[in-house]
């Protein structure tokens, strides 16, 4: 393996060269400058790369370090652009300790070639907006923990505990070594500080995982494709809070709420990626959509509801440096005219379902184009329906460079590998600019 | 009775005027199969306006939701149980198929099913070919529904087909495959009858074969 500080020093070096070359080409398509040819760069694929090695999903989830080799390998099979991004590698054996409700897991309550998949629900009431809203952190330490990781219910349990009033009983030496003594040595919560320290152990260990990927990628000349992520506020309430069905109810029944909410949330979700920006140097912020697709709300209710949060991220993390790449997950065809407003070559639009055409016709000067060889195609179709394809992409976005390929939604689980090495192929075949 | 004021309340999403206005109207002494039918008729005129893309999922899932709260306001009223009282119009088995556990788009289409007067039986996520065919069988199902978000639902479902085939079923229910990855080649691929990314064009299909059977 070359030495990290070597490939860094000498621009003669072959690999860093490659490294720079892969870096500037996607950069040059996201600015809507012509690159040397169409990047080629799979945004997630999560199982594809250790499936073909014959790795189950359940070994792919708890062996790190393994699955990191597996995705630098098929970045090289397949002659991608990038790195595949780390923080799609979920730390499972965090969920196992916080004994996590909201999603289920091979090796957990899923068979063992089976994703992880999240959990829906409304993990939070209606009638709980005012306490989310007036009293946040007492509410998640107090009410929400325990619903959504079960291990950490002693200590909402230890807070809620009358008395003592802390400012009383813990105010004196005297007093505070004693009743925090009789606190912390009560079974259950000597249970929770183990499990926290094995959490602390296991993060350390987790992240250490992350940055030798990202060395070893950048030593075989891969760029990240992605570093940090975040979520919109609207997603984040809907998906973690009230589930789609409490959401979608709350535009009628407490609609003011939930704006409130979501404003309260929009200045962390754009300061989340510099909260876990190490150890990526990579300023590409992936953000998935969720629930702002067409058929899901009408374009009224996506006006009122969805676009405020989403624009006010997306300018956020560009005036902090940041290129942001939504995943538009469904058909966001008619949401374009929105998506016109944003500030021109500044964000990678990576797209699931859309028309390619009104997409180019509306969107063409303001964002690459990210996407979209349907993942129906990559997992039944032939290579050469998937070179067809790529062909089409190549021919509407081409014209200016800004176009990246890869499935709508990241290469999918069961993709077949000659199909996925005919998505580059067709690149290298139509892509040179 | 106002129907129209009814109906209206209803069909714009007035949920509290909606209820009043039942309650009201029950205690007017108003016949509770007319009411029910208001409610029946708003219910179409709130499907036409989500196959207009007027409304979309926020309109459904409250449609849903002040159909089942007037309905706990009619029901005592009716003389024949609440079964009777709609003209079925099929069986319908739905499942999330196995190795995925996504639910919500699954949970509309049996919402809305069951609104539009289809008796649809609901055997929940990750659930096997056999138990699936088991239960249709056990239903009497006309229809067949296969839910699944993820891709590694196209070979659960193609499975169901092809089981469907050993065991000399296939051509006694009409299969219909949806969810958000659902397309043409996927159809094909599993072979389905069809396939949808929308609850109500869903419905729509399941309702022409039915009317196509009767």
């Amino acid at each position: 393996m070359i030495d990290q500080q070597n490939t860094e020093s000498s621009a003669n070096n072959p690999v860093f060269a490659e490294y720079e070359a892969r870096k500037k080409r996607l950069e040059d398509a996201i600015q809507l400058k012509k690159p040397d040819r169409v990047p080629i760069a799979p945004l997630i694929a999560i199982f594809y790369p250790t499936r073909i090695k014959g790795i189950s999903n359940k070994d792919n989830m708890f062996n790190q370090a393994e699955t990191f080799k597996a995705w630098i390998e098929a970045a090289v099979q397949h002659n991608w652009d990038t790195a595949l991004p780390p923080m799609g590698f979920q730390p499972v054996k965090l969920w196992e300790l916080l004994q996590i409700t909201q999603m289920k897991w091979p090796g957990g309550q899923l068979e063992d070639n089976t994703p992880f998949q999240w959990v829906e629900g409304e993990y939070a009431a209606r009638e709980e907006y005012d306490e989310m809203l007036s009293n946040p952190n007492s509410f998640a330490v107090k009410k929400f923990w325990p619903r959504i990781a079960k291990a950490l219910t002693p200590i909402s349990d230890m807070i809620q505990m009358e008395p003592p009033p802390p400012m009383l009983y813990f105010s004196s030496a005297y007093s505070l070594p004693t009743f925090l003594g009789e606190m912390t040595s009560l079974p259950e919560i000597r249970q929770v500080l183990k499990t926290l320290l094995a959490v602390a152990d296991e993060y350390a260990a987790f992240k250490e995982g992350l940055a030798s990927y990202v060395t070893d990628a950048k030593n075989q000349g891969f760029p990240l494709v992605f570093g940090p992520q975040t979520i919109t506020a609207i997603d984040w309430v809907a998906d973690v809070f009230r589930g789609l069905r409490g959401s979608m109810l709350d535009m009628y029944r407490a609609p003011d709420k939930l704006k409130a909410l979501v404003d309260e949330f929009i200045p962390y979700t754009i300061a989340a990626p510099m909260l876990m920006d190490t150890p990526f140097e990579c300023k590409r912020v992936f953000i998935p959509m969720h629930w702002g697709a067409a058929g899901f709300m009408s374009d009224k209710q996506f006006a009122e509801f969805y676009w405020p949060s989403f624009k006010a991220l997306i300018i956020g993390l560009v005036d902090a440096g940041y290129t942001p790449v939504p995943l538009f997950e469904g058909d966001y065809t008619p949401r374009l005219k929105y998506l016109a407003e944003l500030p021109a070559g500044k964000v990678a639009g990576h797209f699931d379902h859309i028309d390619r055409k009104k997409a180019k016709e509306m969107i063409g000067d303001t964002m690459c184009f990210w996407g979209n060889v349907p993942s129906t195609l990559l997992c039944t179709g032939t290579p050469q329906q998937v070179e067809d394809d790529v062909k089409e992409l190549i021919d509407i976005f081409g014209d200016n460079g800004g176009l990246i390929i890869d499935c709508n939604m990241g290469i999918p689980d069961e993709a077949k590998p000659e199909n996925v090495q005919a998505m580059t192929d067709a690149v290298m075949k139509y892509g040179i600019y | 009775m106002d129907i129209q004021l009814l109906k209206e309340a209803v069909v714009e999403m007035q949920e509290e005027k909606a209820l009043s206005l039942t309650k009201q109207y029950i205690e007017e002494g108003a016949d509770p199969v007319s009411l029910f039918q208001v409610y029946q008729d708003a219910l179409v005129e709130i499907g036409k306006r989500y196959e207009q893309e007027i409304y979309f999922i926020p309109e459904l899932m409250m449609a849903g939701e002040i159909m089942n709260a007037a309905s706990e306001l009619i029901k005592p009223l009716l003389a024949e149980g609440p079964e009777e009282a709609k003209n079925k119009k099929g069986k319908v088995l739905i499942a999330t198929v196995q190795g995925d556990i996504h639910d919500i788009g699954k949970n509309i289409v049996t919402m809305m099913m069951d609104l539009n007067g289809f008796e649809v039986k609901d055997i929940g996520v990750d659930v096997s070919k056999d138990r699936i065919i088991a239960e249709a069988e056990a239903f009497g199902a006309d229809i067949i529904g296969l839910s699944g978000l993820l891709t590694l639902a196209f070979d659960p479902m193609k499975e169901v087909v092809e089981e469907l085939k050993v065991q000399g079923l296939r051509d006694k229910y009409k299969v219909l495959i949806g969810g958000g990855q659902m397309d043409e080649n996927i159809c094909s691929y599993t072979g389905a009858d069809a396939f949808t990314t929308d609850a109500i064009a869903g419905i729509n299909m399941c309702k022409a074969w039915m009317e196509r059977v009767s």
